[in-house]
């Protein structure tokens, strides 16, 4: 199967003072389109900084890196970030809602990046927020949302501009084990169903069993690959 | 416009630090706005051009000397001059000090002559029963009804200069074109020259009405030569020069209120970027967030950029506001201690420069915290939770 995230002797290092922290060295690898990758590791693996240059809001600082076509070492700050925009769907282990909208105004929000007018960007909200099984709480705030209700809005706002990868950082962290369930059943049911590559970083094996494959990093190498014996595509 | 909503609502993120905000905003605008007024009415004073054409002599010494009575007659003489006449400054009281409102001993006969666009409306049978009255007096309309007087009322005035307290009747009410024309009261010159005997011959000032306003540069020069080398030599001013002399003797007002004003901006400048640090600084993530979904770092400092400038034009407009309200109690109570502030107004040149300061105070203040904002590398403003 076609690969839409390519990584070639990627390597990241981060410095403090003149002293080079090595966090990722040389590492290769594919992932193909309509892919479930869980990445998995102790702390300090290099599992959230691999995800964050294959999202491209970090820079590698060796190698190459084509992510749904694009060589992201080419790209300037503001290719970047309209590159993200349209291909990456952002999950955060915090939700990270913006305290001060509604539900229907966080998964607004990337829509106001298009050139959609209003009636479209509410037709794509409410079919989102549909996805996530949320229509009912479309006014409501953060506050006035669960957990895992908030974390599904946060899927919502990932998924409304309908990007080819979402990339998931300990998305069940702060959920307890129903909501975490939910959670990842609706990722899975988004690979599944709509094609959409997802790539997790997680540290629970439960919410790693969801995915098709798992890659686990030690001290910045891939140390094993392992294919979950589930049906769908890998 | 699609970005408005979400700049109003982060604005309101935390509702009471907003509104303090542009309270402490608005209070700071609303001085600047009154102080800077209050510089514009005064300077009005300064450059009244109903006044280019009329000018005044007085002893060269000091304006508390006087100059000999005959002096004017030289000065009728001049080709130029439209009209002369004696004025000098009484100074009085009516009941209480705090009543203090403008009053002249004057030759009678030259008042509305000289004053033709000051002292309006009277008939001239009043000015002939001023005329022929010594104990006669004319007053603004704003004076009168500011006491309840009326014609034939009897003023006593109480002098603080001049050792007499005479008792006016009121011979005529006048109108002007500003209020503080309106608070003046004259009376003839003759009562004061009979009543204080070191004044018989004497006056402490002369307004010359000069045919055109173009001559009156040659006419100072003519006058102040001709007195050089007399007892009493004198100096010519415009009116205008006159006024500014008078006005300063408040102090240096201007550099006051220039002085103050700067501190005002400067200490709102501190409070609005405080609080725009503050608020960017509570958002680190959020505007991670913002830029990993795909807004860029000039997107995102346009957003907070916008916010800061809406607190600050909000806090700009309530000063204002503010300002115009009470506008009127500054003509009612100032106005009646220092009479050239009863004519007080807010200047529309004002009210702009108020809300280009606080615009620039808007963009001034944000502009470092969020540029640091959106510097900051993605991945850290994610980490900083």
């Amino acid at each position: 199967m076609e690969a839409i995230i390519t990584c070639r002797g990627i390597a990241k290092s981060y410095y403090r003072g003149a002293l080079e922290i090595p966090v990722l060295q040389g590492l290769d690898l594919e992932i193909p389109r309509g892919g479930y990758y869980a990445l998995m590791g102790p702390s300090g693996s290099g599992k959230t900084t691999l995800l964050n240059l294959i999202a491209g809001i970090d820079r590698p600082t060796g190698g190459s890196l084509e992510v749904c076509g694009y060589q992201l070492n080419d790209l300037d700050d503001d290719e970047l970030a309209g590159w993200r925009a349209l291909h990456m769907g952002f999950i955060f282990q915090n939700y990270n809602l913006v305290p001060v909208l509604s539900a229907f105004e966080n998964v607004e929000l990337p829509l106001l990046l298009t050139t959609m007018g209003r009636r479209e960007r509410r037709e794509r909200v409410m079919e989102a927020l549909g996805l996530v099984n949320l229509l009912d709480r479309t006014g409501n705030y953060p506050r006035q949302l669960s957990g895992g209700q908030e974390q599904r809005v946060a899927i919502a706002r990932a998924i409304v501009t309908e990007p080819e990868i979402l990339v998931a950082d300990e998305p069940t962290g702060a959920l307890d084990a129903k909501n975490a369930e939910e959670v990842m059943a609706l990722l899975e049911h988004l690979n599944q169903a709509l094609g959409k590559t997802i790539l997790l970083v997680t540290h629970d094996p439960k919410a790693a069993h969801h995915a098709r494959v798992q890659i686990h990093l030690e001290k910045g190498v891939l140390e094993k690959t392992i294919e979950v014996n589930r049906p769908g595509p890998a | 416009m699609k970005y408005l909503h979400l700049i109003w609502r982060s604005l309101l993120r935390s509702r009471r630090r907003t509104l303090l905000t542009v309270l402490s905003l608005g209070v700071s605008v609303f001085l600047v706005a009154t102080l800077q007024s209050i510089l514009g009415t005064l300077d009005g004073f300064a450059h009244n051009p109903d006044s280019a054409n009329r000018m005044v002599v007085r002893h060269k010494t000091s304006i508390t000397n006087v100059l000999p009575f005959r002096y004017g007659d030289w000065l009728r003489q001049q080709p130029e001059v439209e009209a002369v006449m004696g004025l000098q400054w009484f100074g009085g009281i009516y009941q209480d000090q705090r009543n203090f409102f403008a009053n002249f001993a004057v030759e009678p006969e030259y008042l509305v002559p000289m004053f033709k666009e000051e002292v309006r409306g009277v008939t001239e049978a009043q000015v002939r029963d001023f005329v022929r009255d010594r104990t006669g007096c004319v007053v603004g309309q704003a004076l009168a009804d500011k006491f309840g007087w009326k014609l034939g009322t009897v003023v006593p005035l109480q002098g603080t200069i001049f050792p007499f307290t005479p008792r006016l009747t009121i011979r005529a009410i006048f109108r002007g074109k500003r209020t503080a024309d309106e608070m003046a009261l004259y009376f003839p010159y003759k009562h004061l020259e009979e009543s204080i005997p070191r004044m018989k011959g004497k006056v402490g000032t002369f307004w010359v009405r000069v045919r055109s306003a173009d001559d009156v540069p040659r006419l100072i020069e003519r006058i102040d030569h001709h007195f050089s080398d007399a007892l009493e030599p004198t100096y010519s001013e415009t009116e205008n020069a006159f006024q500014l002399e008078f006005l300063k003797m408040l102090g240096d007002y201007a550099t006051m209120i220039h002085t103050i004003t700067a501190a005002v901006l400067a200490a709102i400048l501190i409070v609005t970027a405080s609080t725009m640090a503050m608020t960017i600084r509570e958002r680190t993530t959020e505007i991670a967030v913002f830029r990993a979904m795909g807004f860029t770092g000039r997107q995102v400092l346009g957003l907070l950029m916008a916010e800061g400038v809406l607190l600050s034009a909000m806090g700009g407009l309530a000063g204002i506001g503010l300002a115009l309200v009470t506008a009127g109690a500054v003509r009612g109570n100032i106005g009646t201690s220092i009479p050239w502030l009863s004519d007080f107004q807010l200047q529309p040149a004002t009210l702009l420069f108020c809300l280009q300061a606080t615009l620039a105070v808007g963009v001034l203040s944000t502009f470092i915290p969020a540029y640091q904002a959106v510097r900051r590398p993605i991945v850290e403003g994610l980490r900083s939770l």
